[in-house]
């Protein structure tokens, strides 16, 4: 590649260097000199309809938006002359005019709107025109986020981001003039949407609080809080979160922008769901004392664990690890030794197999941003993995990749597919359109996860194979497993054995103790009671110990139970499905008494 | 004590919570040393029927009724420079969030419909019923209706910024607002 032409520009007196097409804001951002910008959002697409970056340069006598104006070579650019700030302040007051900016009572008050901020900046004292005062609606209807069209200054950088980001373009803008207003699909509300996978990226994207997160909404100023950067633990994928906190509780989490995994985009599972729904935690050890379960220090229920091991023989007690435990947890248990001899990681439906040829995927995110075909076989990643989804939609969208689907279940990336088959044919003529929308692919990525290992998975697999085999060109498919369960690959090849039939597991010997980690499986590792003679075994165990940071029906069954401390509450190491070890930081202190699995085990284990 | 003559100030309180007034009071010791430059005649807690000529008008609050504009056209008559003190006086702010609604929806909410009300009635609506003024169909910033000379954002501005902008009036100064001393709450 050759490397664009150099340029520059004397911005505001001053030499800069910049590249061939760059525009006049991007190569002042890099000088370190300031514009003012609202409707520019770094990574999207430029607008041009604020006009708060407006710049003076000498091949014009209008005032250009720096946005989206690219540098001429050798050209003189002034950004901060009396007439800018006049017109910018003129901006500023229309701004505040066309709709009911009331900052007293919006979320976004105190230094996190970057609209108030530019009044402030500019001196705004007050506004010269007369405040339209339109009659507008606020939707509360969504599940995480509400949008209050008073609020709004139309920069778009919702739309962008819902159809650049995300890819799903629920929202975009109605109407004329003064009309204008954004819309969720074909004007409906964000409650009755049917394509918004609720991501929230739009409310992480807007400049003021128009789109604000219902749970965050006056709970602190984010300027003011602590961040931490760490992980998300919900899916294989591993992307970086930027957690929110004052006062011990966490106020908002957002993406992490310098992630090379996610690029600060989330999906509701690492945005939401963790944080903004009531899950009932799991406060104080507890033990069962004539049929009920009754709180009890850590000592009490520590020996009474530790005695109950003693009791009993190697062969009749056991461990059951849920696949979201760190790295580390897992370490512990190398080193002091379990209690338990047998020790099982209960995967999700499927994973068996995969997590034991399971290769991990580097780069597999960059791969999949460079895809010109992807086939998504027995994995559902709108529904787990709200990332990949998002970087599958864009490449089908935006560069006319090709998309092929193999699983039972639809998802709404069914619509964009070339081939959508959610039950597989044999037949020629369906393998023939296979082979017809392959054909022009160069660099093709095949994400497959654990459904591809049923025996019609194999079967679609092997004729996928078949297919590019026989293609003249374009690579062979680069492999990126997805596995459903957070830790599960590298758990696994840590040692642990992960289990297909946890009653098979159960049932080998008749078992006295069982401990199990749920952590923080949000069932609280009920989960497992779904397969069959599970519920049954579990009765038949005289100690079952629960370790779970939330409550479940698990609790009925268990004779002693133990306090788990959440993601966000314990530091270690998760890995993700690209072979990424990263890692996670405490955030806050743990709720109620609850303490670190690894802290619990090594405590067993003195 | 100097010869020189004090400088006249009046306040006037119209449709506000009086928030401005107390963060004017939140002034405390510094106070003293405004008294020695300037006289209060009318404001709200004194017993002036009749606004008087004065060289300073400040006024809290948005203009709701037709007795908040008839005092703040009166104030403006009367005063040499108006001081608009407040968000609620600058943008209209919360008195404002009623122009959302139709003033017969807003009268009737508020008289005969709250969830406490037995038999209620909404007052000054007859002809010749002048106990209280009527509301205006729409809650107005001071700005829209009269010359303001200064503006003091804020809701309500904290003490040190009246200060600030009193200290640059009296100076003869315009206030120079920036990122540091300018709030919108």
């Amino acid at each position: 590649m050759i490397a664009p032409k150099t340029i520059t520009v004397r911005i505001d007196g001053k030499r800069c260097e910049g590249a061939l097409g760059q525009t006049i804001l991007e190569i002042a951002t890099a000088n370190q000199i300031y514009i003012p910008t609202l409707c520019y959002l770094k990574n999207l697409s430029a607008w041009g309809g604020c006009r708060m970056c407006i710049v003076e340069t000498d091949g014009s006598p209008k005032a250009v938006p720096a946005c989206s104006t690219p540098a001429m070579d050798g050209s003189t650019v002034a950004t901060n002359s009396e007439r800018l700030q006049h017109l910018r302040r003129m901006t500023l007051e229309l701004l505040f005019s066309e709709r009911n900016h009331i900052c007293p009572i919006c979320p976004m008050n105190h230094g996190d709107c970057e609209l108030q901020n530019q009044g402030y900046r500019h001196g705004l004292d007050s506004v010269r025109f007369p405040y339209l005062y339109p009659i507008l609606p606020v939707d509360l209807t969504g599940k995480y986020f509400g949008l209050d069209h008073n609020r709004c200054i139309l920069c778009t950088r919702c739309v962008r981001t819902c159809d650049e980001i995300e890819g799903v373009h629920t929202l975009d803008i109605s109407n004329r003039g003064e009309k204008n207003r954004v819309v969720v699909d074909l004007n409906t509300t964000f409650g009755e949407s049917d394509t918004c996978t609720l991501c929230g990226a739009c409310v992480a994207a807007c400049p003021t609080g128009a789109l604000f997160d219902k749970a965050a909404a006056f709970r602190g100023k984010l300027n003011a809080c602590r961040v931490v950067r760490t992980t998300c633990t919900e899916c294989p994928v591993g992307c970086g979160l930027l957690v929110f906190t004052t006062e011990n509780r966490i106020v908002e989490i957002f993406g992490d922008t310098e992630s090379p995994v996610n690029n600060g985009h989330l999906c509701v599972r690492g945005r939401y769901q963790t944080w903004a729904e009531p899950r009932n935690r799991i406060q104080r050890p507890m033990l069962r004392r004539d049929g009920k379960l009754q709180p009890v220090t850590w000592d009490e229920a520590l020996k009474v664990i530790k005695d109950a091991t003693r009791q009993v023989s190697d062969w009749q007690k056991a461990l059951l690890i849920s696949p979201r435990v760190t790295n580390e947890t897992v370490k512990a248990l190398k080193q002091v030794g379990a209690h338990c001899d047998r020790v099982g990681l209960f995967v999700a439906k499927n994973e068996v197999a995969f997590c034991g040829s399971l290769d991990f995927a580097p780069e597999a995110m960059q791969r999949l941003e460079d895809a010109d075909g992807i086939i998504v076989l027995g994995a559902q990643p709108s529904r787990d993995n709200g990332i990949i989804a998002a970087k599958i939609r864009r490449a089908v969208r935006k560069r006319g990749a090709k998309l092929l689907i193999f699983h039972a279940r639809k998802s709404d990336l069914d619509a964009w597919a070339d081939v959508a088959a959610n039950v597989v044919s044999l037949e020629r003529s369906f393998w023939k359109r296979v082979t017809d929308v392959l054909k022009e692919v160069r660099r093709p990525v095949l994400v497959y996860g654990p459904g591809a290992m049923t025996p019609i998975g194999i079967t679609v697999f092997e004729r996928l194979i078949g297919v590019f085999e026989k293609k003249r060109s374009g690579s062979a498919p680069h492999l990126v497993p997805l596995p459903i369960t957070t830790n599960s690959a590298a758990l696994s090849k840590a040692g642990v054995e992960p289990l297909e039939d946890i009653a098979a597991w159960l049932d080998v010997q008749p078992l006295n103790l069982l401990h199990i980690i749920a952590s923080d499986e949000p069932d609280g590792g009920a989960r497992m009671l779904d397969e069959r003679h599970v519920r049954t075994l579990l009765e038949q165990i005289d100690c079952v110990v629960l370790q779970a940071s939330y409550e479940s029906p698990l609790m009925a069954l268990a004779k002693v139970v133990l306090p788990s401390a959440i993601w966000c509450e314990k530091s270690g190491t998760v890995t993700s499905f690209e072979g990424r070890e990263l890692k996670i930081e405490a955030v806050l202190p743990p709720g109620g008494e609850a303490r670190d699995d690894k802290v619990i085990l090594e405590a067993l284990s003195a | 004590m100097s010869d020189k003559p004090k400088i006249k100030v009046a306040t006037a309180w119209l449709g506000g919570c009086s928030g401005c007034h107390m963060s004017f009071l939140d002034l405390d010791e510094r106070l003293i040393d405004l008294v020695k430059l300037v006289e209060f005649t009318a404001s709200p807690i004194t017993d002036v029927k009749e606004i008087p000529e004065v060289d300073v008008g400040i006024i809290e609050g948005a203009v709701c009724n037709e007795d908040h504009e008839h005092v703040l056209r009166t104030m403006r008559v009367r005063c040499k420079v108006l001081i608009a003190l407040g968000d609620c006086a600058v943008t209209g702010n919360i008195p404002a969030l009623r122009n959302q609604f139709v003033l017969d929806e807003v009268l009737a909410r508020g008289f005969l419909e709250t969830e406490s009300t037995q038999i209620g009635e909404i007052p000054g609506i007859y002809d010749g019923d002048d106990d209280v003024p009527k509301l205006l169909n729409r809650v107005r910033p001071i700005h829209e209706i009269v010359k303001v000379d200064a503006f003091i954002p804020g809701c309500p501005p904290d003490a040190d910024t009246i200060w600030y902008a009193l200290t640059e009036l009296l100076a003869g100064r315009a206030p120079q607002w920036s990122e540091g001393n300018l709030r919108y709450d």
